[in-house]
């Protein structure tokens, strides 16, 4: 009998730049833009490799300049390119954000749906390792707000590849939101969880379709990138305590899987959700409207969240680690519900 | 017959001790030559340590652990 | 327009000061990142954007401004915090995130605020041009004196706040001053590959205000550029673009390993250190011997020991802080 040869593992870091250089190789449109992402293979590793193997015509390193770049992406993809385009840290929108929502999510929409924008936007997120207010935030519920792009956020190399080459071949507007302690930079301290068995052949994961990640019964951890690893560590010191509690990972917020959400609520009866971004107006928020206004009866406790405090994230390192989410909090959350009920 | 997997003298300038950041395959894996093993990180700057040959993987130092030039961190059986 | 003796002192001394403050939070920012080098272990955790090299643009520009002047900076900000007198314990105690610092630890090193000599700092590219255009107006408005300075990289020079700032400050004739310390790189882009010009000074031109270009990072030179734009703005002739040739000794944030930069380039930089350089000048013109020297190095280094020793000790704020505030 022979041994099967292993699947190895990547980063998630990895596991983009290689759904990347993978398509790249098959379709001559697709090509990527930003700043670092050159020679320097992106700040946080999403682009290594690839200027070697395309060249600068394909892989160009941009000016600070994100409206002039995410603009041109726009146009390039409405005139048949398939470009990608980083913007180093989501914080950075703010400069550039016309773009993104008044002209790449919405003129498939203007033009009736004859004119396609099939670009991606790849963007860091995510904090808890002090890099204040302007470099850590996770804005997921900015961007899934606002009509016409679809967003996705992997929480594991598996799904990063899959979800980037669906993100591409994708001839919408994909947000592909990727957090900074999922990347596998090593510099950042990496979620061990998030290194996983990746295919060397390409794949998709399906844009739009949730995962459980760890069946349960007595209640639903729902949460994105970070969050599903913290829900993770959660359930095992629930398990410990006699409790089964199931984790849901969204990985798309757009279009949002409220199915699943829904069906796992229906099952357990207790939601939990878990959003590093802003308590307030976001992910959290939905996630809890779509179980309750479909069907309120199947719970059994109201519902809750572990969310990011309505507050710019301050620097000092006591404040923020406060402030962030994190199993102990899911625990804690848990406990309360059931003292509640 | 056994390999050694071990930190190449000539991987980064100085005697800086670096950390293994990454395992791509765990142990007892069967890896082919060529495949990218585990990542080392010196101070900011992440390096690679590649299959030398085709083997079975037995990882001796582990993720997180510091390590220096010259330092085994696996074996490969062949 | 030429330095007098006490003010090249006091750049001197100020670079020595800033510089002495690189050297030790570099030092004190890699505790607890070695061997492992995670950015959220030590006693400074997060980014660290040093500005060795850099310091004769702080001080050739803040030499002409007083505690009414508005600077807006970036996230590469204390030589130019030094320079404009942000209060140095309180300074350092914020980049230890402490109670005691300028923001009892809520910004950190990329966001000082000393209202008491107007000094702000943003991380975002740019960002900080508008703040200074609308300082300059609002002392128009309420007929008070003082010039806004906005500093910036020629990474920002790119960014379209750069060219609407510039603009609106023009047609509108306000007292500002734009500085660009052009330390030739963008993280790992280097400035010829992303500006379409071969310098950003001649860019004044399509904002229709002067355009000034200051070579080699020369104390001196700097000052006098400096001068005349700050003496413009405060007569009501408008905006000034400067732009000034600098470099940065160290990587664009600590633990950049610089795989960018041609070989031999970093080495080439340090034979040409400013503030060896300027010290040398200031010799030669005998404002400073060998023991006067020693001495202002002494009392610069004690001085920052001082402000790091005071960080040190200080508490930080309690974790529910964190939600103190967001509004007044």
């Amino acid at each position: 009998m022979t041994t099967k040869k292993a699947t190895r593992k990547l980063t998630i870091a990895r596991a983009m730049a290689e759904a990347i250089a993978q398509e790249m190789r098959i379709d001559p449109r697709v090509f990527v833009m930003g700043e670092d992402i050159g020679p320097l293979g992106g700040v946080f590793g999403t682009t290594r490799g690839l200027i070697t193997e395309f060249g600068t015509e394909r892989v160009r390193d941009t000016p600070i300049s994100e409206t002039a770049f995410i603009g041109a992406a726009v146009g390039a993809a409405s005139d048949g390119m398939r470009p990608i385009v980083e913007l180093m840290f989501v914080d950075f929108f703010g400069v550039c954000m016309d773009a993104i929502y008044n002209l790449m999510a919405k003129n498939t929409y203007f033009s009736g749906g004859k004119v396609r924008v099939p670009m991606v936007l790849m963007t860091s997120t995510g904090g808890g390792y002090s890099d204040a207010g302007q470099h850590s935030q996770c804005l997921y519920g900015t961007f899934a707000h606002l009509p016409g792009m679809k967003v996705v956020v992997p929480s594991n190399a598996y799904d990063a590849k899959g979800l980037m080459t669906a993100a591409i071949r994708d001839d919408n507007p994909v947000v592909y939101m990727y957090h900074k302690s999922l990347q596998g930079m090593g510099w950042l301290g990496t979620e061990k969880g998030a290194t996983v068995a990746v295919p060397e052949e390409s794949y998709t994961v399906e844009i739009g379709k949730a995962a459980v990640v760890r069946k349960g019964n007595d209640v639903s951890l729902v949460s994105l990138g970070a969050g599903v690893h913290h829900c993770l560590r959660a359930a095992e010191v629930l398990q410990k305590e006699g409790f089964s509690a199931e984790v849901l990972d969204l990985r798309s917020l757009v279009p949002l899987d409220r199915e699943a959400v829904r069906a796992s609520v229906g099952r357990t009866g207790r939601l939990i959700v878990v959003d590093e971004d802003y308590h307030s107006y976001g992910v959290s928020g939905e996630i809890i409207a779509t179980v309750v206004e479909h069907n309120h009866t199947c719970l059994k406790a109201a519902p809750k969240r572990v969310a990011y405090p309505d507050i710019p994230i301050p620097f000092a390192r006591p404040m923020e680690q406060w402030a962030l989410p994190s199993a102990d909090k899911i625990v804690d959350a848990f406990r309360q519900m059931m003292l509640n009920q | 017959m056994q390999i050694a997997i071990v930190i190449p003298a000539d991987l980064w300038e100085d005697d800086s001790e670096a950390v293994i950041t990454a395992w791509l395959f765990n142990n007892g894996d069967e890896v082919d030559k060529g495949d990218l093993l585990a990542e080392v990180m010196v101070e900011k700057a992440q390096y690679e340590i590649v299959a030398p040959s085709a083997g079975i993987l037995t990882i001796i130092k582990h993720e997180d652990e510091v390590v220096i030039k010259g330092a085994i961190i696996a074996t490969l059986d062949a | 327009m030429k330095p007098t003796a006490e003010q090249r002192l006091w750049m001197y001394r100020n670079m020595v000061l800033s510089r002495y403050l690189e050297t030790r939070i570099e030092s004190i920012y890699m505790e607890g990142k070695t061997p492992v080098f995670n950015m959220a272990s030590g006693p400074i955790p997060g980014e660290m954007h040093l500005s060795n090299g850099q310091e004769p643009c702080a001080v050739g520009v803040c030499a002409h401004l007083t505690a009414e002047d508005v600077v807006t900076a970036t996230h590469r900000p204390h030589h130019i915090a030094v320079a404009k007198g942000v209060e140095l314990d309180a300074m350092v105690a914020e980049i230890f995130g402490k109670a005691t610092g300028l923001s009892g630890g809520h910004g950190g090193h990329m966001h000082l605020f000393d209202a008491r000599v107007n000094f702000a700092c943003s991380g975002i590219v740019g960002q900080g041009l508008g703040p200074a255009v609308g300082a300059a107006l609002s002392r128009k408005l309420q007929g008070k004196s003082g010039v806004a300075v906005a500093f910036m990289g020629e990474g920002a020079a790119n960014q379209g706040a750069f060219h609407e700032s510039l603009n609106l400050a023009a047609v509108w004739k306000l007292p500002v001053v734009f500085v660009i310390e052009d330390n030739g790189w963008g993280i790992s882009v280097a400035k010829q590959a992303c500006t379409a010009v071969p310098n950003n000074h001649l860019r004044a031109a399509a904002y229709g205000m002067p355009g000034v270009h200051v070579p080699d990072n020369d104390v001196d030179g700097i000052f006098a550029a400096a001068g005349e734009a700050i003496a413009n703005a405060r007569k009501g002739l408008g905006p000034t673009l400067l732009e000034i040739e600098t470099f940065r000794l160290a990587g664009h944030f600590m633990g950049d390993a610089e795989d960018y930069r041609p070989a031999g380039e970093k080495e080439g930089l340090q034979q040409r250190d400013p503030i060896p350089r300027y010290r040398r000048q200031l010799l030669d013109a005998g404002l400073l011997d060998e023991n006067s020297d020693a001495a202002l190095v002494n009392e610069a280094q004690a001085r920052v020991e001082t402000a790091i020793r005071f960080a040190q000790k200080s508490e930080f704020l309690s974790p529910e802080a964190a939600l103190d505030a967001v509004f007044v």
